[in-house]
């Protein structure tokens, strides 16, 4: 459970090209796709295999696991699936496959920034792009603290797992309430080492802003890659409809 | 019911948008002035406590399991405006990291799940919390909270064009609503739990009793849900409807009429013309975000 929340931080720590490149970037480039692709109505199939083309290039250059990216990008599947397969028994193919497409290369552009992109960068663009400072901050502490939280509760699981509690022939009631204060105690725990943390950094002089170690300033290169990026994108987008 | 990108139609996640960017500066507002600053770090922890909190499974329906959905719970412990912040930075976090929801959605699922859903999880504990009713507004509160963001999902496909036929968009209504069950008897078992740890972790509500006023406003909110749903399997979602009232026709004029002297077979491109009314939504949404924003930072520095 918790290694599923790790893969992504960990592919996110990688050294590629398309790792260094700057975060504010790729975060407008992958608005630029997204916009391109939601905004495509009807979808053809050219344009589809183009834009899967171009996440493929920023693939290769980051040197991500190819399967297990893509496998990555398929947990949409089966939400598109299921409204796909609606329509199609609607007798509307084209609309279904078209709605696969989207969704499924959506979600392997936002993968690809999130999976080259450090969190604190990652936060750091979209600061940039004007996300109101308190939202981050909470995201900042909410990502900090997932991975301990996530643990913590699965040693809880495991804790309760040895003392029999699947074994047990317990009433429902009897389950329930002992679910219910698992999840107190999570709570509990969860809540004081929140209050230890605010302490800890109050003393430490915390007044609502976390300074970034390294300021970093778009290069060159950053700037080419925007380029690159957002002209393909546009001409996809628009190529096919002159 | 997270909304993955390339299903919603471009006037819906605009629009969604425009709605949920001020609404949730408002809660950042509230809250930071509920909260001081430092409070910062519970609204993180008490997020990643809702990740971690999905870990534990609880028996409810028939030999199924089910786990906390936590807008009500959130709502109810640390107050509705310090939740949609919480639910936001969650709803975040599942679309950039895990796929869990689009990017251009996030309007969308912010407003079901973190507005719309935190609210109404907690208006019938702000209602009748205090009372002899507690128990039962405390269930209404996890009920309404999953039932109301999945109806907004729903009827925000169903404007989006998706074809869904009448019959699945009804039992779909039903499903949401065993959901909704399951989360009420979840929120009641928890918040109980937690009441007998600490007291003073749980809200008190305030106003008790109001129970004519609360009726109406529970009646409202779930009219309003099952209404949109039932009135909204139109043939083909905005675009049909707004081609029937002639919307259409008129906005083509409006972008036809400025560029008339040169080039109108070029705009009358209907790429472009698709285009031009998205970059119009995009800017309207943003004029509107920042007016918003504009007003709720100078009240907020007179408060």
């Amino acid at each position: 459970m918790s290694l599923k929340y790790a893969v992504i931080d960990r592919w996110s720590q990688g050294q590629s090209v398309f790792h260094r490149l700057d975060a504010r970037m790729k975060m407008t480039a992958l608005l630029v796709y997204l916009l391109s692709i939601a905004t495509l109505k009807p979808v053809r199939a050219p344009e589809m295999i183009a834009f899967g083309v171009l996440i493929l290039i920023g693939m290769t250059l980051s040197a991500l696991p190819i399967g297990g990216f893509l496998l990555r990008g398929a947990v949409v599947l089966p939400f598109t699936g299921t409204f796909a397969a609606i329509s199609a028994f609607g007798g509307q193919t084209d609309f279904a496959v078209g709605l696969v497409a989207k969704s499924y290369l959506s979600a392997l552009g936002v993968l690809l920034l999130a999976a080259t992109t450090p969190m604190p960068a990652l936060l750091h663009a979209a600061q940039w792009l004007k996300v109101p400072r308190v939202l981050l901050l909470v995201i900042q502490f909410l990502y900090r603290y997932l991975f301990i939280l996530v643990e913590q509760a699965g040693r809880m699981r495991q804790a309760a797992l040895c003392r029999g509690s699947a074994l047990s022939k317990r009433s429902r009631g009897e389950r329930m309430s002992s679910a219910a204060g698992m999840l107190s105690v999570l709570f509990a725990r969860s809540y004081e080492r929140a209050e230890g943390i605010q302490r800890a950094m109050l003393s430490r002089g915390f007044h609502g802003q976390i300074p970034l170690l390294t300021n970093p300033a778009a290069r060159l290169k950053d700037w080419a890659f925007a380029l690159c990026a957002v002209a393909a994108t546009l001409a996809i987008r628009l190529g096919g409809r002159l | 019911m997270h909304i993955p990108d390339g299903f919603l139609a471009t006037p819906v996640w605009a629009a969604a948008g425009a709605v949920s960017v001020p609404g949730v500066a408002y809660c950042a507002r509230r809250a930071h002035a509920v909260l001081e600053e430092g409070r910062i770090p519970l609204m993180g922890v008490m997020g990643a406590f809702v990740f971690a909190a999905q870990m534990i499974n609880f028996p409810v329906g028939v030999g199924t399991s089910g786990h906390l959905v936590g807008g009500a719970l959130l709502a109810m412990t640390l107050g509705p405006a310090s939740a949609c912040l919480v639910m936001t930075a969650i709803l975040t976090v599942q679309a950039l990291l895990f796929q869990d929801g689009g990017v251009l959605a996030l309007g969308a699922n912010v407003l079901n799940m973190a507005l719309a859903g935190v609210f109404a999880g907690y208006l019938p504990f702000q209602l009748w919390g205090g009372g002899s009713r507690r128990k039962l507004a405390i269930w209404l509160g996890g009920f309404f909270s999953v039932f109301v963001s999945a109806s907004l999902a729903m009827t925000e496909l169903l404007l989006s064009g998706i074809p869904i036929p009448t019959g699945v968009a009804l039992l779909s209504l039903v499903l949401f609503a065993i959901s909704g069950a399951m989360e009420g008897a979840i929120t009641v078992a928890a918040l109980d739990a937690l009441g007998r740890l600490n007291p003073s972790w749980v809200r008190t509500s305030q106003t008790a009793g109001k129970g004519g006023y609360g009726a109406l406003w529970v009646g409202a909110v779930l009219l309003a849900c099952v209404g949109i749903l039932i009135a909204s399997p139109l043939p083909d979602g905005l675009e049909k409807l707004a081609e029937s009232l002639g919307i259409a026709g008129r906005a083509s004029n409006l972008f036809k009429s400025p560029l008339s002297d040169y080039e109108a077979s070029f705009v009358s491109a209907a790429w472009l013309r698709k285009a031009l009314a998205g970059l119009a939504g995009l800017l309207a949404t943003y004029l509107v975000c920042l007016a918003a924003g504009r007003m709720i930072a100078k009240r907020g520095s007179k408060a």
